[in-house]
């Protein structure tokens, strides 16, 4: 009980404390800047990480003096991998700890739940979220995705495959959101090349997928795209072992990953491809950032975390004049990061020093080299081609 | 086409052949202690675990793996039934076979998360090599499908004779029957409650491990079958053994023949459709009264 009541006093006390003219000293008060990311539950296997990135970004910023003599806070808080969950934690941070953006925000069902609560209370949010619907939300230009959209993915896949020299192409995946869309994006490159396109969604939880895989290989495919994740990918790639196809076999970071390596036979996996968002591995700031964090690699959800909170961070520092808000983040947030005049620069410091000079800069981040679509959606981002190659997944090139 | 027709006929009996074992085990607990013990799925995977871990660890083949499995998903399986399910069972009452079949539903759970608290929830993989499927006039046929066919078969098979030959098999089919007239007549009906537990667990062991060759080792191994086994046993009355292996055989089949037609995403919708017409001829299954434990 006690301690109810004083969070909900203290809670009572910040509000009256954030609102108070007086007390409100420009100057003095902290910019904040929240993070909202999956610390526990299903989707959590970043959630360390992104959090560490974040801290890392705000010591480097204020290490070289801040925004305009501000410090910068970031406020991480848990979405537990759960929407509900989530639009708590995105109330507490826009209500009480009046950030100007929330970063991190993986889970699309979670980014998806707190984005109205976002551009109602014009608070920027920079998403690694991949579900197509949300650009389409009518966010005013308040959200950010530094993540490929699920469909960037199937066409990166397609085009893999024509780069393979396939020509008939066959989709298996259980029934999600997307299934029926990545049969018609993959169809659609294989048809415009010259070649053919179909697909089945299955039902996961199946013992064997015989029946499937006969229904595919009828149509004589030479590369076959996997849909699943891995318990039902796992299974298709032994039906399709036994059956005895030899073509090709694509698949997402989802289904073939080192979990299904080491759940299948060697044999079975062996020469899968599988594409995987990721971080902007040749750039300095990525080097800089796993220097940091004592890692060999990073996850590219990681790495758009740490450019989240440099991106807002930089997009108020174009603004001296501006009050420091979500929308003045909105505004000047493509301004650092894509202008065409500006110099191409990929440390916060440095980013900071010139943007005090009053000369224009092109921020690149540890994800990507950060360009925004009108939509929201990021452009240019980096994918890995990986393929399993005597039982390990290697890396065939990064595009 | 009918090569087609073949091959999902082929495929299906292959799929229910994966059925059948559990199913069997299910039907054997139903047929002496009167409930639904739906723990059996998490005695597939506790099945599975073991067999993994001798393959994988200790290098056995296939036939002493399926052993082990057999051994420790029925002591598990009885040990669970000891602990969890018989306090439940002593108070007796109207409801006490759902009672107990919820409480089946619990300790379910509690199996599975407990495996995944010691064994994380990563996919295993058993360290047998997968062959190639056989062409045989036209139909593909896998070598390790036909083994698993033969091996539920046969065991089905010795369970009969277990049941028509033995003194013990004998007294199992009278405390099914009437467990009262069976003490009457000096037969302990907890020492034989504690058998048919454990030979059904043990059959839900050997068809986790065979399961789990053909998908993964992981918690949630037993439990994505669980309602098909349900299902084929229901299909095939709950109390005839032979009924229940015929169910899980008819489920496969009929599932995998619907493909012929229909999309595979609405594959369970037609095996769960087909039980709804039979039931609805037939209320008490297919095969109940046909043959098995209770005449």
């Amino acid at each position: 009980m006690t301690s109810r009541r004083t969070f909900l006093t203290t809670g009572a006390a910040l509000a009256l404390a954030a609102q108070h003219p007086l007390l409100r000293a420009q100057g003095k008060e902290p910019i904040r800047i929240g993070i909202l990311i999956p610390l526990t539950g299903a989707t959590s296997q970043f959630g360390a990480t992104m959090s560490r990135a974040a801290q890392i970004a705000a010591e480097e910023i204020n290490a070289a003096g801040g925004i305009h003599g501000r410090r910068v806070e970031v406020v991480i808080e848990d979405d537990q991998s759960n929407p509900e969950a989530a639009v708590r934690a995105a109330r507490k941070l826009i209500d009480v700890d009046r950030v100007v953006a929330i970063g991190g925000s993986y889970a699309s069902s979670v980014t998806s739940a707190i984005a109205p609560l976002c551009w109602e209370s014009r608070t920027v949010l920079a998403t690694s979220s991949g579900a197509d619907s949300i650009t389409k939300l009518p966010h005013q230009g308040y959200i950010f995705r530094t993540s490929p959209t699920v469909t960037l993915q199937g066409t990166r896949v397609g085009d893999f495959g024509i780069e393979l020299g396939c020509k008939k192409m066959f989709f298996m995946g259980p029934q999600t959101p997307f299934a029926q869309s990545y049969i018609d994006i993959l169809s659609g490159i294989f048809s415009r090349a010259g070649g053919t396109g179909a697909g089945l969604i299955y039902e996961d939880k199946k013992s064997s997928y015989r029946s499937e895989v006969d229904q595919a290989l009828r149509t004589r495919p030479d590369v076959i795209v996997l849909g699943g994740y891995v318990p039902d990918t796992s299974v298709v790639l032994k039906d399709l072992y036994r059956a005895g196809y030899d073509g090709k076999r694509i698949g997402f970071s989802f289904g073939i990953n080192q979990k299904l390596v080491e759940a299948v036979p060697a044999e079975v996996g062996e020469g899968a491809y599988s594409l995987v968002p990721s971080a902007s591995v040749n750039a300095a700031a990525y080097k800089r950032l796993i220097a940091k964090m004592k890692v060999d690699a990073l996850d590219s959800y990681s790495c758009q975390v740490y450019d989240h909170v440099n991106l807002v961070a930089l997009a108020l520092a174009d603004a001296p004049a501006a009050a420091a808000n979500g929308t003045t983040v909105r505004d000047h947030l493509r301004g650092i990061s894509q202008g065409a005049q500006g110099k191409v620069v990929d440390g916060v410091a440095d980013a900071l020093k010139l943007l005090g000079a009053g000369s224009p800069i092109n921020f690149d981040g540890a994800s990507g080299p950060l360009e925004f679509a009108d939509n929201g959606d990021v452009k240019g981002v980096f994918f890995r081609y990986e393929q399993i190659q005597k039982g390990k997944l290697a890396v065939t090139k990064v595009a | 086409m009918f090569s087609d027709i073949v091959q999902h006929l082929v495929n299906g009996l292959v799929m229910g052949a994966v059925v059948a074992l559990p199913a069997l085990g299910l039907t054997l607990i139903f047929s002496v202690l009167g409930f639904i013990n739906f723990s059996i799925a998490a005695q597939m995977t506790v099945g599975a675990y073991a067999g993994w871990l001798v393959n994988s660890q200790l290098h056995w083949p296939l036939v002493p793996v399926l052993a082990v499995a057999f051994a420790i998903a029925g002591g598990i399986g009885m040990l669970g039934d000891r602990l969890a399910l018989v306090p439940m069972r002593r108070r007796v009452s109207a409801h006490t076979p759902l009672m107990v079949a919820i409480v089946s539903i619990a300790l379910n759970l509690a199996l599975e998360n407990a495996l995944r608290f010691g064994f994380g929830s990563d996919l295993n993989s058993f360290d047998l090599p997968i062959a190639r499927d056989v062409q045989f006039a036209g139909i593909r046929v896998g070598p390790q499908q036909v083994h698993n066919l033969g091996i539920a078969l046969a065991i089905a098979v010795l369970l009969a004779a277990f049941f028509t030959v033995t003194r013990v098999g004998k007294a199992m089919r009278a405390v099914a029957d009437n467990p009262d007239l069976a003490r009457l007549k000096g037969i302990d009906p907890a020492r034989l409650s504690n058998l048919a537990t454990f030979i059904g667990m043990g059959l839900a062991g050997i068809g986790g491990a065979l399961l789990a060759i053909d998908t993964s080792v992981d918690p949630s191994t037993g439990s994505r079958l669980l309602l098909i086994i349900f299902s084929a046993s229901v299909l095939g009355g709950l109390t005839s053994l032979s009924g229940a292996v015929l169910g899980a055989l008819l489920i496969g089949v009929v599932s995998e023949m619907a493909l012929l037609v229909i999309s595979p995403v609405y594959q369970s919708a037609t095996a769960f459709v087909a039980i709804l017409l039979v039931l609805l001829v037939r209320p008490s299954g297919l095969f109940a009264g046909a043959s098995g434990v209770r005449k």
